[in-house]
């Protein structure tokens, strides 16, 4: 697969497919979609710069997402496409294992236009992120990766992000619950029938996380893991209740081609909605950014 | 109308503290309470209650699958089934049933329902429910956004193997197969009736209508609440512009029947708050995995039996919580907040009475939600041996023969075995 021209023509210039049309809250999530296969893809695209992707983690790309805002105040263009069955693009009909999984997600980067580009991945997104890289190594440049899902251990294992009610959910999802409102709460001006649907959104996204990490997030990674040669730039929430902070050296070790690990203070397992502009920042010493490096 | 003996094996010596204590009695539940002695004890009760029950004259005895759960004892409910096949005489048996997807492959299902079928000269009735979150997500660790498909294809196979003519090649999503060939084949042709256990997806209620299956609502919670969840079914098959007939429609209830209205209200109470209160003190985290329901269940508000279970288990739980706080204390983090024997009975989650007042209750079920295969529970909670004989025996000979005749003359039972199908041992052996 050609890798993408890093100045891809706009998103919002490629746009083929009406957001209102193909999905009533698209709009909300993901300004544009892009056709995929017999659905679409929502992306959401900001700034100017250099290409940089981001791929979501658990909670997808909900309509307000301040590490995107922030990544695109650092002077880069930020292209986050929603995974299949994650808010903004249509269900994941068809994806029944990891393999399917991977082509999809390799099809999604090239289709957004980041293939090739540096990277911000987080959680299952992250996950994705790596298990590309593994199979497609020139698929991303230098990559920042937040708590991916992965790699387990008997002795420390990853927690239950599941079996376990919605309220306690979100708990683990983030330190600072109030960080995953525009996920997990409904926008006060929403029309009441639009509720539900925003409703079911969230429950397709809840499901293609579960799709991807259950009954245990270890998919035979570690067996791959050699393959991925870019840069990686780790970082752990602190308070991650799901993936214990542990995993950060399991990460190190595993990977070939570690350049710094962060350990943020305030941060849970989904550390780009607790700390955005540490993230940021990390992310622009990582890709050595325009503005980080005048 | 046909009454089918059903038994949910509950292990029957849970601690009084259980709910205050634990928190679910499914999935999660203290493998240290299980005592083996107890477990000996009980499963061979239960089988003597299933057999007393076939000798009472019900229709059919029936049995259910579940797993990690402490008030269903039959992980495999083919292995009970196996032992009734030998004991029930011409009794039918429903096993309601085999949770598809959680076999590898599924043809293991239409081989043993094939082998009972067998033995019993064909008098099974088939049971594929998609499975309980608790069971097939949680304690099996199946995929739930990939669940119904799996049990759908699996559903496929089996009757694909039940009826074809030849060997085939079996090429599905999950279950990749060069060489179907299920022996022994089945009695029933061209298969046993096949009934779907929901709790509420109006896909299934979709599925059943059109592909003529039974859909049979399990609730706990009796016909009153039921009604809404029957509707539902019988409006899709409305839509298609079939026949409501009512044996394409099960529903289990709680009876509890005495001589006298309040020797009942006196006899089951114990077993009654056993089951609604340690029973189904089921964790509210195990009951609504996402992907487990359809979008179309979501966007439709409709709740799930075990989701409602749990949401009313945790709710007490969180109202026993504040009180706790309230007083100052670190006790009943679990909940010692009951549903009390009255409120059972009033919402209709119980059927209690003398036999005139079931009876009545019975046929206002039956005829209100269209209901022509009835699964009782005359068995419930903790209820001891001698309690359980009395309760089925009465509904057997009391209430029974009173309802038997509902909807028989006016329709016919396409879902149930016939007899002029059925083989026997002592005619056999007269050729």
């Amino acid at each position: 697969m050609a890798q993408a021209d890093p100045a891809a023509q706009p998103v919002s210039e490629r746009r083929t497919v009406s957001a209102t049309a193909t999905a009533p809250l698209a709009g909300h999530f993901a300004p544009s979609t892009l056709p995929y296969r017999d659905g679409h893809i929502g992306v959401v695209e900001l700034g100017e710069g250099p290409t940089i992707g981001y791929l979501h983690g658990m909670l997808g790309n909900p309509g307000v997402h301040p590490v995107l805002e922030e990544l695109a105040a650092s002077g880069y263009r930020v292209v986050a496409p929603s995974l299949p069955g994650f808010t903004g693009s249509s269900e994941a009909d068809g994806l029944r294992n990891l393999h399917d999984w991977v082509v999809a997600a390799s099809e999604v980067i090239d289709i957004a236009g980041i293939t090739g580009a540096p990277l911000v991945a987080s959680s299952v997104g992250a996950m994705m992120a790596l298990e590309v890289a593994a199979v497609r190594p020139e698929a991303f440049g230098p990559m920042v990766l937040c708590a991916p899902f992965g790699l387990w251990d008997d002795d420390d294992p990853v927690a239950d992000p599941f079996g376990t009610t919605l309220s306690v959910q979100r708990a683990m999802l983030t330190e600072d619950t109030t960080a995953s409102a525009a996920f997990f709460e409904d926008p006060a001006d929403l029309p009441a029938d639009m509720v539900v649907e925003h409703g079911v959104h969230r429950y397709l996204t809840r499901t293609a996380a579960a799709q991807l990490i259950w009954p245990l997030p270890e998919w035979g990674l570690a067996a791959r893991i050699h393959r991925v040669t870019n840069p990686v730039t780790l970082v752990h929430g602190a308070k991650d209740r799901i993936i214990p902070s542990s995993y950060l050296a399991r990460w190190s070790a595993a990977l070939p081609n570690v350049v710094t690990t962060h350990l943020i203070d305030d941060a849970g397992h989904q550390a780009d909605f607790d700390q955005p502009s540490q993230i940021a920042q990390i992310a622009a010493a990582a890709f050595a950014s325009p503005k980080a490096s005048a | 109308m046909k009454s089918i003996f059903f038994h949910l094996m509950p292990y029957p010596e849970l601690p009084p503290d259980f709910p205050e204590t634990h928190r679910s009695v499914w999935v999660d539940i203290d493998p240290a309470l299980y005592d083996p002695e107890v477990g000996h004890r009980t499963y061979n009760a239960y089988l003597d209650q299933l057999e007393f029950a076939a000798q009472c004259g019900f229709d059919a005895v029936g049995i259910n699958e579940h797993h990690s759960n402490g008030y269903g004892l039959m992980p495999s409910p083919n292995i009970i089934a196996a032992a009734l096949s030998r004991s029930c005489g011409d009794t039918n048996i429903v096993v309601l049933g085999d949770s598809v997807a959680l076999y590898n492959p599924p043809l293991r299902v239409a081989e043993e329902i094939a082998m009972l079928d067998a033995i019993t000269g064909g008098r099974m009735i088939a049971g594929f429910p998609v499975g309980s979150p608790m069971d097939t997500i949680y304690a099996y660790g199946q995929n739930p956004a990939t669940l119904r498909e799996r049990y759908h294809e699996g559903v496929d196979l089996i009757r694909r193997a039940w009826t074809a003519d030849e060997v085939f090649s079996f090429n599905g999503n999950y279950n990749k197969l060069r060489y179907v060939n299920v022996w022994p084949r089945p009695v029933q042709k061209p298969h046993p009736p096949i009934w779907i256990p929901g709790g509420g997806s109006v896909d299934t209620w979709d599925w059943c209508a059109s592909e003529d299956l039974v859909y049979c609502y399990l609730s706990y919670f009796g016909y009153k609440a039921g009604l809404r969840t029957m509707q539902g079914f019988w409006k899709k098959v409305q839509d298609l512009g079939k026949e409501t007939n009512p044996f394409q429609g099960g529903f289990a209830q709680f009876v509890a029947v005495a001589d006298t209205e309040a020797e009942a209200w006196d006899l089951y109470r114990e077993p009654a708050e056993y089951f609604f209160n340690t029973c189904l003190h089921v964790y509210a985290g195990f009951a609504d995995p996402p992907g487990y329901k359809t979008p179309n269940t979501v966007r439709a508000g409709v709740e799930g039996m075990v989701e409602r279970a749990a949401r009313e288990a945790t709710a007490r739980r969180e109202a026993n919580v504040a009180e706790a706080a309230k007083a100052g204390s670190a006790k009943s983090s679990y909940g010692s907040k009951k549903l009390t024997f009255e409120a059972m009975v009033e919402k209709g989650y119980i059927i209690l009475g003398n036999p005139t007042q079931v009876t009545e209750q019975v046929h206002e079920l039956a005829t209100t939600m269209n209901i022509g295969h009835l699964m009782v529970f005359s068995h419930f909670g903790n209820m001891g041996p001698e309690l359980a004989k009395m309760n089925t025996e009465m509904y057997a000979t009391k209430v029974m023969p009173e309802v038997s005749g509902l909807f028989e003359d006016e329709y016919e039972d396409r879902w149930w075995p016939k007899p002029t199908q059925q083989l026997s041992l002592s005619a056999s052996a007269a050729q």
